[in-house]
């Protein structure tokens, strides 16, 4: 799978050159609200065409729908709603749309009388740590909820220490319990490959057994999620044929590059009610222009950036501290000096 | 619980009706749920009175996010509570600041989802200025929302001199949607707007 490049406008907090007047229509039409709502965000369109598009979409003929199927709807909505806010991951969000339009649509099949397959949402998720893999989880457990999928839409997090055990019959006990936490919702397993790492006589085997057999029994009310390393899980599932029929959809989170970076730096700064100024988006995107290569695919990436963002939050209100007068925009403010590491031992990278 | 949406022009006056009319409703000091046009949401606690010239301001775009009151409504058998939400000026262009932006796209979301929905328009702007000051992006709203929540239009500002005329050309101009005259300011016509918020909410 390779990455899905969308042409966006410059990340940098500005809009695009064109005025609303002269800005090309653009010439797709909206598929979905939410990319009406995009579009805003992105400054391709102006509000009152975005209300226009909005309800010529609205008056798409929706069946008659009760108060309960109004609030899956609305469920739905805000974990996609969710799921656009984050940057990057295109591909990932492609295939996640796609996963929702498909259980809709096998309901209306179930509805009309045709038949459909057994749904195997099961997933392996592959990508550096700080890619996003954990978050897109999460929304995935609340968006199978909305759609009916799962009944708790809870997401169940563990590694493998968490499903080995120590001495033989214990692990499949622990794996056990393990699952019957996670029924109706997700189990998302960190680092999975490592349940294979010990070869043959490893528990790791029995966890994979004990989660195979698991999984066949309750078939309906879970989603199991592996996670790692793209390299390492590969070879896990190819050690493993069985898991690789059972996990159907592979979904891969690339290194953000530093526009993306950058994109997130601005969002979790304004989660927080800070906004950079453009001097610490310089000195952002230069600290992270120097770090070290590879240092992306073990320590990294969307992580590191929010260490930054809250390690200058911290330098902010030592700035800030002794100046009592400083104003609203003074206190949302995070400067170029700010994200200077402090001189000194102590302070390496994030 | 059921949310009624304040929505408007910049410097229609939409927050200032949220605190005065919450201060109507009884509420003097609550929890102010703000969610950030980003996505990040916390609560804060509010005064209304004392943290007015916090959030109220001549400069348009004081408010950039979703900002949100629960008040209760003295109803027929026990008081029903509404979220009142107040949100980010809508305006026509594409504005320079992705900031704005993003909050406007906020609020064309929040305005999906909301029950009821309050559309504050500064009267006596539009009557020193007619017809030209009412956004086409209000006039799309007001075509496309009331098929899917409740709504009503505020001409706020009555105590202004001009606001007379402009009262008359809201009437004419969204002829056939609820349009009730108040004033954020000095906190008349409220109790019309308490009953509609009562009676759809």
């Amino acid at each position: 799978m390779q990455r899905v490049v969308v042409t966006r406008p410059p990340l940098d907090g500005r809009a695009p050159s064109q005025r609303p007047s002269q800005a090309p229509r653009p010439s797709l039409q909206p598929s979905s609200p939410d990319e009406v709502l995009r579009w805003i965000e992105d400054g391709r369109i102006a509000p009152p065409q975005a209300v226009a598009y909005l309800h010529q979409l609205e008056r798409e003929p929706a069946p008659e729908t009760s108060d309960d199927e109004r609030q899956r709807e609305r469920e739905i909505e805000a974990a996609l709603a969710e799921l656009d806010a984050l940057i990057g991951l295109h591909h990932v969000k492609r295939v996640i749309r796609e996963i929702r339009a498909y259980v809709t649509v096998r309901e209306r099949r179930a509805r009309a009388g045709l038949i459909n397959e057994p749904l195997t949402l099961h997933m392996v998720f592959t990508g550096n740590p700080g890619t996003g893999k954990t978050t897109v989880a999460r929304i995935l457990a609340r968006l199978f909820r909305a759609l009916g999928v799962l009944e708790k839409g809870h997401l169940v997090e563990v590694e493998r220490a968490d499903l080995v055990g120590e001495y033989i019959g214990h692990t499949a006990q622990k794996t056990r319990q393990v699952i019957h936490q996670a029924l109706g919702g997700v189990l998302f397993i960190d680092e999975a490959y490592s349940l294979a790492r010990g070869g043959e006589k490893d528990f790791g085997k029995e966890a994979i057994d004990t989660l195979v057999k698991q999984m066949e029994d309750h078939r309906q009310r879970l989603v199991v999620i592996l996670a790692g390393y793209r390299q390492e899980m590969a070879w896990f599932l190819q050690v493993n044929p069985g898991l690789r029929s059972r996990f159907p959809i592979h979904l891969t989170f690339p290194d953000y590059t530093v526009d993306e970076l950058v994109a997130i730096a601005h969002q979790l700064a304004g989660q927080r009610q800070y906004r950079l100024d453009p001097g610490a988006e310089q000195r952002l995107r230069e600290i992270l222009l120097a770090l070290p290569p590879g240092y992306g695919e073990r320590l990294g990436n969307a992580r590191t950036v929010r260490n930054l963002i809250e390690r200058a939050i911290r330098r902010q209100a030592v700035r800030l501290l002794d100046r009592p007068s400083a104003g609203r925009e003074e206190l949302m403010r995070l400067t170029a000096a700010d994200f200077d590491p402090a001189p000194g031992p102590g302070e390496g990278w994030p | 619980m059921r949310t009624a949406l304040i929505i408007g022009q910049a410097n229609a006056g939409k927050t200032l009706f949220l605190l005065n009319f919450a201060r109507y409703l009884g509420v003097e000091r609550a929890e102010m749920t703000v969610q950030a046009a980003e996505g990040g949401t916390f609560t804060r606690p509010c005064h209304l009175e004392r943290d007015r010239p916090l959030l109220v301001g001549d400069e348009p775009h004081t408010t950039r996010c979703l900002q949100s009151l629960t008040v209760s409504l003295p109803g027929r058998k026990r008081a029903r509570v509404v979220v009142l939400t107040d949100s980010t000026g809508l305006l026509d262009g594409i504005d320079e600041d992705r900031q704005v932006r993003l909050a406007v796209a906020q609020t064309l979301r929040a305005l999906r989802l909301a029950d009821a929905v309050l559309h504050v328009i500064d009267a006596d702007r539009v009557g020193r200025q007619g017809r030209g000051a009412i956004a086409e992006v209000e006039v799309q709203i007001a075509r496309y929302l009331p098929l899917r929540a409740p709504y009503a239009i505020l001409a706020n500002k009555m105590d202004l001199p001009a606001a007379p005329r402009g009262l008359l050309t809201i009437r004419r101009v969204f002829a056939g949607r609820t349009v009730l005259p108040i004033s954020a300011l000095e906190r008349t016509g409220f109790r019309e707007v308490r009953r509609f918020v009562a009676r759809y909410v």
